[in-house]
């Protein structure tokens, strides 16, 4: 062993005290869930519910939808720790797939139906503006929430990992948006929801070299020892 | 040589008593992975200098101090491990590419003066015919400009007494003359 490996590893183990281990990515996601969810329930509570609550929330369709976005949140967060774990099989990433597609097949049938309805020309295209400054709101604390927490794994991944916490945080904020949020036109719903979903995560992807890199977990871990 | 699974236990062991803070425990896993490291990046970097290989040794090393709260004593170390040195390794081959890219291979470096003086073609033009009938071809104005401030060397105050124009339209003259002339002889090359 050279010598200059040789101090490295002096210096690295001397002063080195105990650490707490990470959780597994399930319990990891559970625990960002937990305040996330409350955050989101918060901005539900205080906000007017949508004029139509009633008969909305009897709509089987709504509560597939709803279930569905809540369940790729969920999924996204446990692939999103699972890939700050050396060692973690690369499947996992593949677990929020299943509830998107879920979630965007349950926009389906409300398409077809106001396309046959309406025709193509015909579609009502109304739409409210506010659904994509709400979903940035109700998901900025689980946002945050999310990077705090990845920031202490391994960043194998980092534009990967940022991708799907971003899902995870948009995912969770559209389920809160949906209830307070209006907006029943399938078509406007596919564009703007799950696109607005698509392109935060798409922009926390681009991001994850700034927010998970080796440089600043190393420099930090120095300054610990 | 021993058992895969017992080493890896071992190792999972080491690891377990380093997260709980027992440093002596710790030195010895880290003394214990730092000859398998080499030889991984050896194998996978057998181009690299000795000290470069050491370099990624050492970078490894650190990597695996900051992440180490990650190791879960469950599960199997030697992936938990062989995962960062795979990563560390594709990092260090991204930085060497980012920074070759940026290099200018240069030999034969001039030692005390450079055997080149700077800006070589700064003052004269080859074809000194062209550029003269360049000259004629500009307008008026700025052909008096060059001639006066270039050519017959005056100062600025001098060539506007004798123009009976101003200073600062002597230095937009000669600007646009300037251009113009670079416009004409790069045309012509």
């Amino acid at each position: 062993m050279t010598a200059n490996t040789q101090q490295l590893i002096r210096e690295l183990t001397k002063n080195a005290g105990p650490v707490r281990t990470l959780r597994s990515p399930f319990i990891r996601a559970l625990l960002w869930l937990i305040p996330s969810f409350a955050y989101v329930g918060m901005f539900v509570l205080i906000m007017p519910l949508r004029h139509d609550s009633p008969a909305a929330f009897h709509d089987h369709l709504l509560l597939i939808e709803l279930s569905a976005a809540l369940a790729t949140g969920l999924t996204a967060a446990v692939a999103a720790f699972a890939s700050i774990i050396p060692g973690y099989s690369r499947n996992w990433v593949a677990l929020p797939s299943g509830p998107l597609v879920i979630w965007m097949a349950s926009l389906g049938p409300g398409c077809v139906q106001q396309l046959n309805e309406f025709g193509i020309q015909g579609l009502p295209l109304r739409h409210n503006p506010w659904c994509v400054p709400f979903i940035i709101v109700f998901g900025a604390l689980p946002a945050v929430l999310a990077t705090v927490m990845l920031r202490r794994g391994a960043p194998l991944t980092p534009r990967l990992t940022a991708a799907l916490g971003g899902l995870a945080a948009a995912g969770l904020a559209n389920v809160g948006v949906r209830i307070v949020h209006p907006e029943d036109v399938s078509v406007m719903l596919l564009f703007w929801h799950v696109g607005s979903v698509i392109v935060l995560s798409t922009v926390a992807g681009a991001a994850g070299r700034y927010l998970f890199n080796w440089r600043v977990l190393i420099t930090k871990s120095k300054i610990r020892a | 040589m021993r058992d895969p699974l017992v080493r890896d236990n071992n190792f999972s062991e080491l690891m377990r008593a380093a997260q709980a803070g027992n440093s002596r425990e710790y030195l010895l896993l880290l003394e214990e992975i730092t000859p398998r490291i080499r030889r991984v990046v050896r194998s996978q970097r057998a181009f690299l200098q000795i000290e470069d290989i050491e370099d990624l040794v050492q970078d490894i090393l650190v990597s695996v101090h900051a992440v180490r709260a990650s190791y879960d004593p469950e599960r199997p170390f030697v992936p938990w491990l062989l995962a960062i040195v795979r990563n560390r390794l594709a990092d260090g081959a991204r930085r060497h590419a980012r920074s070759t890219a940026h290099e200018i291979q240069v030999e034969n470096l001039a030692v005390t003066f450079t055997e080149e003086p700077a800006n070589p073609n700064m003052d004269t033009y080859g074809d000194v015919e062209e550029l003269r009938e360049a000259i004629t071809r500009l307008p008026p104005i700025q052909r008096d400009a060059i001639q006066m401030l270039k050519l017959d060397e005056m100062s600025l105050k001098e060539a506007a007494v004798a123009s009976g124009t101003t200073v600062g339209a002597l230095k937009v003259a000669t600007h646009r003359a300037m251009s113009a002339l670079r416009k004409m002889l790069v045309k012509s090359k």
